[in-house]
């Protein structure tokens, strides 16, 4: 490995290159040694392989597990062909690489480094498979009743479908949910009895009682109870575990992924998966009851990551340095022709209903607007003809002028910052106090409930507003469309 | 009857959402399952994890059950078992009076001292041998492991009458540590006193020092300074490096401008050398700006609906109305003309599609600017009602999400058919 000292003038951050590459691949999930990326800037064939397995565990969104690993290479490599592709990733030559592993380890040295660049991509990964020992609730509403896995196989509605038979499911899906609330009521009062009687024997006085996890983990320390079937996450949502972001609902059909997860089988989800991980990061993200030792095995790892994480920031600048000469070391493409790639495997909806839509509410707002706008201005002018003109009037016109500005350009910010800087993000760990108290960083549950009821009523609004239109646009169908008959659900 | 190729997207997407309920349904149940085991009696399993409040003189080894005990502790064993095998012969006379004794339980110290002192006195099935481990209720300062070796699995269980803390005035500092590797003479079957419930002993349970040095590397504030810790050998030498997590993000914010710089000019430099083209909106993109003029839709509408329904008392307000709305109207006339644009340049150029529905970034910080913080924060709530009530909440609001959606889906359908049969009727 060629040394090379960056000068003291670049700062205090400075370090040699192999301890970069060191702490980067020991900060990556079963990175790759640090001599498979010298062999990648010589454009070696054995160091493909290895970089395409990297590839696929950073872009891939299922958890890390043992079965992931046993994906063919080629598959693997067309996964991270149409991911790069779906991110922009600029050069072509990674698109025409051969799926084997023969060939392109600097074409995918770059790509890794593309993929650093643009994000924090080992804290990501951290983040994916971080051990939660708390009870955790995530505050921002992304995907929180999203899809996990596969939808189960349906038998494919072929032709009309009575319309009973949506009332049908409409129904179920009503019951369901009333389903939810009071197992989560249920759930709710649980947590907070386990930490009420726990209270006083965390080691960590912030916290102050144990959680479930921790309960757990000592109450049956060997694992040996484990409950039969999928382990049990004491994530409130439990919507999914961290790193399987799927669809959201309604991506209609199935995507690759989701294939994919088919064709493993829900690692993870498995009761002997978890007692002897091949990475324990993964199993931890669906089976949340550990055994005392794999819990410790795996926080021990954490920790040796986050450590690795740390020194990687503090080095990386030698990193970049020399990937610009890797850089430099290719020949630069010729501009292609744009092309749609032709690997993909399926045809993903890109909503551009949903931008119809928007487009024709818009419109509607538009029109009703001009007409309102255009009326009071008449009937302004006609009032301000009468009143007098003075030098107070424009003044106090442009007062008016400018709070409406202000008004408006907040509101204009409103949707521009998707969500504004209060709104935390990623799972957050319950803890109970008596007083409520809180430090700076934490959040309050009553001013969460605050927020989450103006949600609500806004959402309310939302929904009542398209069945509205829903409804208008049946009156219109079944008027356009002969041999229509539409029967309204009942009490809709 | 609705056309077939309406209903079955509506029937799919209906489908997808009773599948996510039953599998958050199903995870609730799980959890529901393990709360609900925690609080009910702890059954003995084997291996129990007691830990001595911290106190200056306790050494806090942490012997996990590999730990192979020493001579020294096999042979302070066999007098504490000589000990114990004693002090249940006392106390069964004792209790042949018929009394529950409500004595404090046994220092571990006295075993060796004091005999006959009485302990603890569970109750106890007639007929059960000597040399009970029952007996020996240790207070909960101790560990009990069982020695696999011996090929036993005797049960510890903690004493029904626990006390805080006892005084424990003659306590030899290594019978406790002793008492961790205890195996119990060979004895019957384990006893079973009352029961370890978390409801009145939950306040004395304590986290195994490994783990919580562990715990504390990664995340909480520093709170092992003042302990030394020791381990088995097999965990090597402790090193305490708090809060890495919340290191984590505090160079994230104090980022290296060299490194970010550095890395920007990379990513420059690879988008010259290559030969792809401009980079077009990916799917994700189309997506979020989609979101994002939504959510603009919406919140135009609703300020509309209020100007309009507001009454003006005097001329200024009325002044003021009639400039909002005019404002109104031109950010509505912007929205769509971006909206246009983003419809023509998405057909020009479909958008690269996402394998997921998210890139892994965006994921993470949901859409929104926030920067995303690696240590997870805390939540504060203070009882129960208001736990339900924001669990409740989010639920409902997730509901409505997905309750929005399929309208969303509907109205899109109904707007398809409307405009094939337009189609079918110009033809």
């Amino acid at each position: 490995m060629r040394r090379r000292r960056v000068d003291p003038a670049a700062g205090a951050r400075a370090g040699t290159l192999p301890e970069a590459i060191a702490a980067l691949s020991r900060s990556l999930p079963s990175g790759p040694s640090p001599e498979i990326f010298r062999r990648a800037k010589f454009d070696r064939p054995d160091a493909t392989s290895a970089l395409w397995q990297l590839l696929f565990r950073v872009l891939s969104p299922l958890p890390a597990g043992s079965a992931l690993a046993s994906i063919a290479l080629d598959v693997q490599a067309r996964l991270v062909k149409s991911a790069l592709c779906s991110q922009g990733y600029p050069r072509l030559a990674l698109a025409q690489l051969p799926e084997d592993g023969s060939q392109g380890s600097r074409e995918l040295l770059l790509a890794l480094s593309w993929l650093l660049a643009r994000g924090p991509v080992p804290e990501q990964m951290l983040a994916r498979t971080r051990v939660p020992l708390g009870d955790e609730m995530t505050v921002c509403q992304c995907e929180a009743l999203a899809s996990l896995g596969p939808p189960a196989p349906h038998v494919e509605t072929e032709g009309p479908v009575d319309v009973r038979h949506v009332q049908w499911l409409m129904g179920k899906l009503r019951f369901r949910w009333r389903q939810l609330v009071s197992s989560q009521q249920e759930q709710c009062a649980l947590l907070s009895k386990i930490h009420l009687y726990t209270h006083g024997c965390h080691s960590d006085q912030s916290l102050g009682h144990l959680s479930v996890t921790e309960a757990e983990m000592l109450r049956d320390p060997e694992g040996g109870q484990q409950v039969s079937g999928a382990g049990a996450a004491q994530n409130l949502d439990l919507a999914y575990p961290k790193g399987l972001h799927f669809c959201t609902p309604g991506m209609g059909p199935r995507t690759f992924w989701n294939d994919l997860w088919l064709v493993c089988e829900q690692p993870g989800l498995l009761p002997g998966d978890w007692a002897a991980p091949l990475d324990p990061g993964g199993a931890s993200a669906c089976s949340l009851l550990f055994p005392l030792r794999v819990l410790l095995r795996t926080l021990e790892q954490e920790n040796r990551r986050l450590e690795a994480v740390l020194a990687w920031r503090r080095t990386e600048l030698v990193f970049w340095r020399w990937m610009d000469t890797v850089l430099g070391t290719c020949a630069p493409e010729a501009p292609a022709a744009a092309s749609q790639p032709t690997f993909l495997p399926w045809v993903p909806e890109c909503g551009d209903g949903e931008l119809e839509l928007v487009v024709r509410e818009l419109q509607t707002l538009e029109e009703e607007l001009r007409e309102a706008a255009e009326r009071r201005r008449v009937a302004w002018e006609a009032k301000a003809r009468g009143c007098g003109r003075g030098p107070e009037w424009s003044a106090t016109r442009r007062a008016s002028r400018e709070t409406v500005e202000k008004e408006l350009g907040a509101l204009q910010r409103c949707w521009e910052q998707d969500s504004g800087p209060a709104q935390a993000h990623g799972p957050h760990r319950l803890v109970r106090r008596e007083d409520g108290a809180a430090g700076d960083r934490d959040l309050r549950a009553a001013e969460l409930i605050r927020t989450l009821r103006s949600q609500e009523a806004c959402l309310e609004a939302m929904l009542r507003q398209l069945q509205g239109q829903c409804r208008q646009e049946l009156a219109r169908l079944a008027g356009a469309v002969p041999g229509l008959i539409w029967i309204p659900p009942p009490g809709r | 009857m609705l056309p077939a190729d309406c209903s079955r997207r509506l029937v799919a997407e209906l489908q997808g959402a009773l599948d996510a309920c039953a599998q958050r349904q199903l995870q609730l149940e799980q959890s529901l399952r393990v709360c609900r085991r925690l609080l009910q009696a702890w059954e003995p399993t084997g291996t129990w994890a007691w830990e001595p409040p911290p106190e200056p003189e306790t050494n806090e080894e942490d012997p996990l059950p590999a730990c192979i005990p020493s001579p020294q502790d096999l042979k302070e064993l066999e007098f504490l078992t000589q000990a114990l095998e004693k002090a249940v012969r006392v106390r069964r006379r004792i209790t042949k009076a018929g009394e529950r004794n409500k004595a404090p339980s046994l220092k571990s110290g006295s075993f060796v001292t004091s005999p006959g002192t009485t302990a603890s006195t569970p109750p106890q099935p007639p007929g059960q041998a000597g040399g009970h481990a029952s007996g020996t209720r240790p207070t909960k300062g101790l560990r009990q492991t069982t020695v696999p070796a011996k090929g036993r699995s005797e049960r510890w269980l903690p004493s029904g009458q626990d006390r805080t803390r006892v005084g424990i005035g003659a306590r030899a500092p290594r019978p406790g540590a002793g008492l961790r590797n205890q195996h119990m003479a060979p004895s019957a079957a384990p006893q079973a006193p009352e029961a370890f419930t978390l409801k009145e002993k939950g306040h004395l349970l304590r986290l195994p020092a490994a783990f919580r040095k562990a715990a504390s590397q990664n995340l909480s504030p520093s709170s092992s300074a003042g302990i030394t810790v020791s381990l088995c050998g097999s965990w090597g030498a402790p090193r305490v490096h708090p809060r890495l997590w919340v290191q984590l993000s505090s160079m994230q914010t104090s980022d290296s401008m060299d490194a970010a710089a550095a890395k920007t000019q990379f990513l420059q430099n690879m988008q010259t050398a290559s030969g792809g083209s401009q980079p077009r909106f990916s799917a994700a993109e189309v997506e979020a700006e989609a979101r994002r003029l939504r959510k603009a839709c919406s919140l135009l509408r609703l300020r509309v609906r209020k100007e309009l329904s507001a009454a003006p008392v005097d001329w200024m307000q009325e002044y003021r109305c009639l400039l909002t709305l005019e404002g109104l109207q031109a950010m509505v006339g912007q929205c769509l003309q971006r909206l246009q644009e983003l419809r023509a340049a998405v057909a020009e150029q479909p958008p690269l599609p996402c394998p997921v529905g998210r890139p892994p970034k965006a994921s993470l910080s949901c859409g929104g600017g926030a920067e995303p913080t690696w240590s997870p924060q805390l939540l504060v709530y203070s009882s129960t009602q208001e736990l339900q009530t924001l669990a409740a909440l989010k639920l409902r609001v997730a509901v409505l999400d997905q309750q929005i959606h399929l309208e969303k889906v509907l109205l899109e359908e109904e707007m398809g058919v409307q405009q094939r049969s337009a189609a079918l009727r110009r033809t």
